[in-house]
């Protein structure tokens, strides 16, 4: 049981910096994105072909950090390219083009022959561990809350709020929507380098349409617009599919079935997710109601 | 009147074959405190809408210190001066008071993404200066005992006041109202008379009001427009206005509210 966990819980932190890099444009800044799976692959790959083809005479974890680092880079890019024009659109409009441009990603890795293509990705060094996953991890919530409570942050979240009174605040939507989508695409591909030296092996499918939903999924779940929902979310949705295998194979099998399910009681139940838009901290439960902010 | 500070020359829109306003012409001096009023759908909204730039006029120009802005964002319109509430409340519902004023200040505010992340010295210095000012906007407004609270769970009247505050925030040379008054009760409203003109002469700005509550702007305004299904059809002083037949016939007459 524990070594099991030992091995989950590196996919774990892997989950929730996804999730909360999909929050940040999702759920804080209102930009329904489908495409955090392409910007994982890209983040995967170009880590990966990092330390396969050319990694430096270094030290691993320095070898890590650097592989990370081009992995968020490298999804950082991909996002510009894909939220500029995708950033005009709004709504669905904005759901169906980004989750085209994953799976653009998807297929233009699928015929890449140099990082594998459909025969996958293997001989990637095993660089991640529990420690370093943990690292990024604190990083990443670091970083995104504190842009959060600054005044850039205030201005993502405005366009949630409403994106016409942003603007008539002398806010430039666009730009802040564009920085939103960038960031949270780049911590993606962060997540992704570290999937890939954790695994060792990556597959095109693995990066398919259907992970995005359950990114999607777990801040859903958790909450929209909160990162310590996304964390809960992200938990829970990386431990389920487990749970389930642990109930027989026929559970396993209803796994989407299962999951639909309870997204239907969660929305009936407590449409704003666990958290809603709030951050769970204990200081503020003892406030009186209305007063949180 | 003096120099005028913002000035619409013969401002059209048309959406498809309608039009919501035709050849509207209007001048705001320094100080004015002007209303704009016409019935329900006489396209009050829209000449708001053409002057924050939300909308690009058809066909006529909009002069900012005799400077066209017509063309650009609202946001960049915003940060020459011109600010703005809206007929149906725009708050940002589920932010603090303090955070809906902060970020009124927001384009001015001086540091840059990476000094956030960091904390740096800068960041906690203006966003010192940001808080401080939003205080004060609050203190002037009666709302910083309520700066914490989320804007939507403030009564109907506060939130009002909010956005006005708010608008007030980007330190505009000109603020536009769009029936601030609407959805209040007399007493309300009595307040918010007062409270017009008092920010008129506090902050010395113009003020553009549209209304449909005729009281309000006989009783604030110095320079009353009328507007009719797109159309000016009088302009003068408020005793001028109240006894023109065509506003009678054309407003009163026929939207008696
Ligand atoms: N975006 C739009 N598209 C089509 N018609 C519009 C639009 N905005 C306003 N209108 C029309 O223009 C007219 C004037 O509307 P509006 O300016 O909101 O009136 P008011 O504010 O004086 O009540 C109305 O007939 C309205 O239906
Ligand atoms: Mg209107």
């Amino acid at each position: 049981m524990f070594e099991f966990f030992l091995h989950l819980s590196p996919l774990i932190g892997i989950n929730i910096i996804l999730a909360v890099s999909l929050n940040l444009i999702n759920g804080i800044c209102g930009q329904f994105s489908l495409g955090h799976a392409g910007f994982w692959a890209v983040g995967a790959y170009t880590g990966a072909a990092y330390s396969v083809y050319g990694a430096l005479p270094l030290p691993d974890e320095l070898n890590l950090i650097i592989s990370c680092g081009l992995g968020f880079i490298a999804a950082c890019v991909a996002g510009l390219i894909i939220g500029v024009p995708c950033l005009r659109l709004r709504g669905d409009y904005l759901a169906i083009a980004t989750l085209g441009f994953g799976e653009i990603i998807r297929i233009v890795i699928m015929n890449t022959d140099a990082i594998g293509g459909p025969r996958g990705f293997s001989g990637i060094p095993k660089w991640t561990n529990l420690f370093w996953v943990s690292l990024f991890v604190v990083i990443t919530v670091v970083i995104i809350a504190n842009i959060l409570r600054g005044t850039h942050g205030r201005a993502i979240i405005s366009i949630r709020e409403d994106e016409i009174a942003a603007d008539s605040m002398g806010i430039y939507t666009f730009k802040y929507k564009t920085l939103a989508f960038v960031i949270g695409a780049g911590f993606a591909g962060l997540a992704g380098s570290l999937y890939a030296h954790y695994t060792q092996f990556l597959h095109p499918n693995g990066f398919s349409f259907m992970f995005s939903v359950i990114i999607l999924l777990m801040i859903i779940l958790g909450g929209l617009g909160s990162i310590t929902g996304s964390i809960v979310g992200a938990i829970i949705l990386t431990l389920m599919p487990e749970v389930l295998r642990f109930m027989g194979e026929t559970v396993s099998q209803w796994r989407m079935v299962i999951y639909s399910v309870l997204l239907i009681a969660l929305m009936l139940l407590r449409p704003g997710g666990i958290f809603g838009k709030h951050e769970f901290n204990p200081l503020t439960l003892f406030k009186k109601k209305g007063e949180e902010a | 009147m003096s120099t005028p500070i913002l000035e619409t020359k013969a401002i059209t829109m048309r959406f498809g074959g309608l039009t919501a306003v035709d050849n509207f012409s209007l001048k705001i001096g320094k100080t004015d405190l002007i209303g704009v009023i016409g019935p329900n759908g006489a396209g009050k909204t829209t000449i708001f809408n053409m002057i924050t730039g939300i909308y690009e006029p058809t066909e006529g120009i909009v002069e900012l210190n005799g400077e066209n802005i017509v063309g650009n964002r609202p946001a960049f319109i915003t940060q020459k001066g011109i600010a703005r509430t809206f007929q149906n409340i725009r708050l940002f519902k589920d932010l603090s008071v303090i955070d809906n004023i902060r970020l009124a200040g927001h384009f001015r505010v001086d540091y840059g993404l990476v000094a956030s992340i960091f904390r740096t010295k800068k960041f906690h210095a203006e966003e010192k200066r940001l808080e401080d000012e939003a205080m004060e906007l609050l203190k002037i407004f009666g709302l910083e005992k309520k700066k914490d609270h989320l804007a939507k769970n403030l009564p109907y009247g506060e939130q009002r006041r909010l956005e006005i505050a708010r608008a007030l925030g980007t330190k505009p040379s000109v603020l536009l109202l769009d029936e601030p008054a609407a959805g209040m009760n007399p007493n309300e409203t009595k307040e918010l008379t007062k409270l017009i003109r008092w920010v008129r002469d506090k902050f010395q700005i113009a003020i553009l009001l549209i209304e449909h509550d005729m009281k309000l702007v006989m009783e604030v305004c110095e320079t009353i427009y009328v507007v009719d299904h797109g159309v000016q059809i009088a302009h003068g002083v408020p005793s001028e206005i109240q006894n023109n037949p065509k506003v009678i016939e054309a407003y009163l007459g026929t939207d008696a509210e």
